[in-house]
C-alpha cells in the first residue's frame, strides 16, 4: 500500500468518527455553539502541534496564503452547510449534493496543477463520489411492531 | 403560507448546498498547493489561522443568541463538540500528510471524501441506527472506489 494512502485512509476514520460525535454535540447544543467548540479544539490541536512538533517556519509567501485559505474555505464551507440545513434542505438531499465536492476538486486538479488519472483512478473518483452520496441518504424509519 | 415559505426557502439551501460544494472543492486543491512547500504541523497552524475570522463572527453570533438558548444538556454538548474539532484537526493532519507523501488532490479528495463510510458503521455500532438498502450499497461501492483509487 502507498504511504499517501494509508494517511488518506487515516484521515477518513478520524473524519468519520466526528460524524458520530458532531452529531451528538447537536443533539444538545445549536449547530452554531457546536461549531464554535470545534473551532476552540482546533486552536487547542494547534497550540499542542506549535509546543510539541516543532513547524518548519521560513516559508513561501504562495505556500502561506494557500494555507491559510484552506483553513478559511474549510470553515466557511462547514458553516455554509450547516446553513443550508437551517434553511429547510432536507438532510439526505443537502448531504448528497454537498458530497459532489470531490468532483470540483478533481476538475481543478487535473486544470490547473495538471494531475492526470488512469482509468482505475477516474473509475475510482466516480465510484467514490456515488457511494459518498448513496451513504448520505437517509435510511428508511423502523417499521412499528 | 407554509408552502410558500417553503418554496420561498428552497433556493437558499440550495445555494448554500453549492457554495459548500465550491468552498470544500477549492480547499482540496489549495491544500495540495500548500503541501508543496509546508509540512503539515505548520499546515495545521496556518489553517487555524483561516479559520480564526470566522471563529470571531460565529462566536458573536452564539453570544447574540445566547438569552434564548437552553442550558441544559450544554456541558455533555460542548465535550462532543469539543472531541469533534480535536478529531477533525487530527484528521486534516493526516490528509494534509497524505498531500505532502505525494497523494495527488484529484485522488485524496475522493477517498477521503468517503469518510461517511466509518460514521455509518459507527451509527450502526454505537447509536442502533438502521442502514438502508441504498446506504448498504454505499458501503460497497466504496471499498471498490477505494481499491480502484489505489491501483
Amino acid at each position: 500500500m502507498q504511504i499517501w494512502l494509508g494517511f488518506a485512509m487515516l484521515a477518513l476514520v478520524f473524519w468519520g468518527i466526528t460524524g458520530v460525535t458532531q452529531k451528538l454535540s447537536t443533539n444538545s447544543i445549536s449547530s452554531e455553539r457546536s461549531f464554535l467548540w470545534f473551532c476552540w479544539a482546533m486552536v487547542a490541536l494547534s497550540a499542542c502541534v506549535m509546543i510539541v512538533a516543532r513547524p518548519q517556519w521560513g516559508l513561501g509567501k504562495v505556500v502561506v496564503i494557500s494555507a491559510i485559505v484552506g483553513g478559511a474555505l474549510n470553515g466557511l464551507g462547514a458553516w455554509t452547510s450547516f446553513r443550508a440545513l437551517e434553511s429547510g434542505g432536507k438532510a439526505s438531499i443537502v448531504i448528497s449534493l454537498i458530497s459532489l465536492y470531490p468532483l470540483l476538486t478533481v476538475g481543478l486538479a487535473v486544470l490547473l496543477l495538471h494531475e492526470r488519472l488512469n482509468w482505475h483512478q477516474t473509475a475510482g473518483a466516480i465510484a467514490a463520489i456515488v457511494a459518498a452520496i448513496l451513504l448520505s441518504l437517509e435510511a428508511p424509519p423502523k417499521a412499528e411492531a | 403560507m407554509n408552502a410558500e415559505n417553503q418554496s420561498r426557502k428552497r433556493p437558499a439551501w440550495l445555494l448554500w448546498s453549492l457554495a459548500t460544494i465550491v468552498l470544500w472543492g477549492a480547499w482540496g486543491l489549495v491544500s495540495k498547493v500548500a503541501s508543496n512547500g509546508v509540512d503539515v504541523y505548520a499546515n495545521q497552524l496556518l489553517y487555524t489561522v483561516g479559520l480564526a475570522p470566522l471563529m470571531i463572527f460565529v462566536a458573536w453570533t452564539v453570544h447574540k443568541r445566547t438569552p434564548g438558548e437552553k442550558t441544559e444538556g450544554r456541558g455533555r454538548g460542548i465535550f462532543w463538540a469539543f472531541l469533534t474539532g480535536i478529531l477533525g484537526g487530527l484528521g486534516n493532519l493526516a490528509f494534509f500528510q497524505a498531500l505532502v507523501k505525494g497523494g495527488e488532490a484529484s485522488i485524496v479528495s475522493p477517498v477521503t471524501a468517503l469518510f461517511p463510510m466509518v460514521t455509518v458503521l459507527l451509527a450502526v455500532l454505537f447509536l442502533k441506527e438502521r442502514l438502508g438498502r441504498t446506504q448498504w450499497a454505499g458501503l460497497a461501492l466504496a471499498f471498490v472506489a477505494i481499491y480502484l483509487l489505489s491501483a
